[in-house]
């Protein structure tokens, strides 16, 4: 994990967020959770799950009646580990027989900064066009969907790159490396 | 006159046919043949120099290919007016419940034909928004959505593969009740089920401003020379690093040539109702182009002093 920049650029994407989910393995009252605890809101007709924020790692989760939990908001891995056992914890001690199953990281989102300005309109009309999608009027950034990683980037006119859909860090880490090369062929 | 085999003379005789009553006769025993033969031969004389609008060889209109049976069927129109006949509205509903396959198809292309009529589209691009329509409907995934947006959705796409882009805006003034964000949602759909279908060929180039500087500038009855002057000021704004929407940039460049012309000046409001962009945004889009406004616009058009005297945001 150490000698991670094969890129000659050095930039290195930052996670901005980590999605994950775990199974607490048995049903859950949300209704008695909700009046137990003080930092969740629940409102079934919205939605029907609690809403669950702790402070440090500031995290959010939602938890379902099933016993399932999606937890938001971590900045590294630990952390979003860290917090769905906290959560889980919380659970327990509201008298619940809850169970720590299946941590799975379902979601990463990076950023990074190229520092140059790019030409976006000359990228969607290379062969790259057949994975970009560049529609000024709806969104200012141009959406690649790269196949190898399968992850999606948002690339805008500043340089600045937003990298989401990936599973594990070495994903984005290869999908930046990919597109840096590609994109100082067309600094502005 | 001819041969034939009469069935009487049990031989080859000669043949007499009457044309006044179609008859086919035989004329050694005068059995009569064939009987009220039709004519096949033209019904009406058709000469050089009449006008081609009434050709009464041809009936109805030209075929489909889109529909099942090339839209060749009779449909039983509802009688206006006061329709006391019980006989011709009936008809109407007995053929409407009938198994009519395309009826979905129609009432799509009819609604597509209304909104390309509202923008002044030619018959091309209307084809083939008809076209996108029927390929993506092959696709029974479309059931849920949204028809409006999806029908708004693939004349915007027809535009643009024909080279003469339409902005969301204006689609979004003729289609009933899509936003701008259904109409972006659907148009997005439509891509990736075209897409799947056939190995991405989707072709659709970026816009640019210069392709909307015509009809705006039209639109707001800009003389020639001021719009000569503003298609060559956006094609030189292209270079420059102004990161605003390309239909920003059209209506603040028109701002910027209306400001330098002698004659009437349209008000930043008939900008913004021509072009569709809101009036605080042609605002910002003046102060990012202000700083390069000497090189973006052409010497021929307007002095130095006049760029000067242009008010300063």
């Amino acid at each position: 994990m150490a000698a991670r920049r094969n890129n000659p650029s050095g930039i290195v994407p930052t996670i901005q967020n980590i999605v994950s989910t775990v199974d607490l393995d048995c049903v859950l009252d949300l209704k008695h959770i909700a009046l137990h605890s003080r930092n969740s809101e629940f409102f079934p007709k919205r939605f029907s799950a609690v809403i669950m924020r702790i402070k440090d790692p500031k995290t959010t989760a939602l938890i379902f009646a099933s016993g399932k939990m999606v937890c938001t908001g971590a900045k590294t891995e630990a952390q979003s580990k860290l917090a769905a056992r906290k959560f889980a914890r919380i659970i327990q001690k509201l008298g619940f027989p809850a169970k720590f199953r299946d941590f799975r990281i379902q979601n990463i989102v990076a950023s990074c900064d190229v520092q140059f300005t790019i030409r976006l309109e000359k990228f969607a009309c290379t062969s790259h066009g057949a994975f970009s999608t560049y529609e000024p009027e709806l969104f200012p950034g141009l959406i690649y969907r790269m196949k190898q990683p399968k992850l999606v980037l948002l690339i805008f006119v500043s340089g600045k790159v937003v990298i989401t859909g990936a599973k594990k860090r070495d994903d984005f880490y290869t999908a930046f490396d990919n597109i840096y090369s590609v994109l100082a062929e067309f600094k502005k | 006159m001819g041969d034939a085999f009469c069935s009487d003379c049990k031989r080859q005789t000669e043949v007499v046919f009457d044309h006044s009553a179609g008859d086919t006769v035989c004329s050694e025993c005068g059995l009569v043949l064939e009987s009220h033969s039709i004519d096949e031969t033209s019904e009406w004389r058709t000469f050089a120099n009449e006008s081609g609008d009434n050709d009464p060889v041809r009936v109805g209109g030209p075929t489909n290919p889109l529909l099942a049976d090339g839209g060749l069927s009779t449909v039983i129109a509802k009688p206006n007016g006061g329709s006391g006949e019980f006989l011709s509205s009936s008809l109407g509903r007995w053929q409407n419940r009938g198994s009519n396959p395309d009826r979905g198809l129609i009432l799509a292309f009819k609604t597509i034909a209304t909104m390309s009529d509202r923008l002044g589209l030619v018959a091309t691009i209307k084809d083939r928004a008809n076209e996108i329509y029927k390929r993506v409907e092959d696709q029974k995934s479309s059931r849920g959505r949204n028809q409006d947006a999806l029908l708004a959705a693939c004349l915007y796409i027809a535009c643009r593969q024909e080279d003469k882009p339409r902005t969301v805006k204006e689609i979004c003034s003729v289609a009933n009740g899509a936003t701008k964000k259904e109409i972006g949602r659907a148009k997005e759909y439509i891509v990736k089920q075209l897409g799947l279908e056939t190995g991405q060929s989707v072709e659709m180039g970026t816009i640019h401003a210069g392709d909307f500087m015509r009809r705006f500038c039209s639109n707001l009855g800009m003389n020639n020379q001021a719009v000569k002057a503003a298609q060559e000021a956006v094609q030189k704004s292209e270079e420059f690093d102004i990161r605003r929407s390309p239909i920003s940039i059209a209506a603040a460049v028109i701002y910027i040539i209306t400001q330098l012309s002698e004659e009437k000046k349209p008000s930043l409001k008939d900008i913004s109702g021509a072009t569709g962009v809101a009036e605080g945004t042609i605002r910002n889009s003046y102060k990012d182009l202000h700083p390069h406004v000497l090189k973006i616009i052409p010497s021929w058009f307007a002095k130095e002093e006049d760029l000067k005297n242009l008010c300063s945001p």
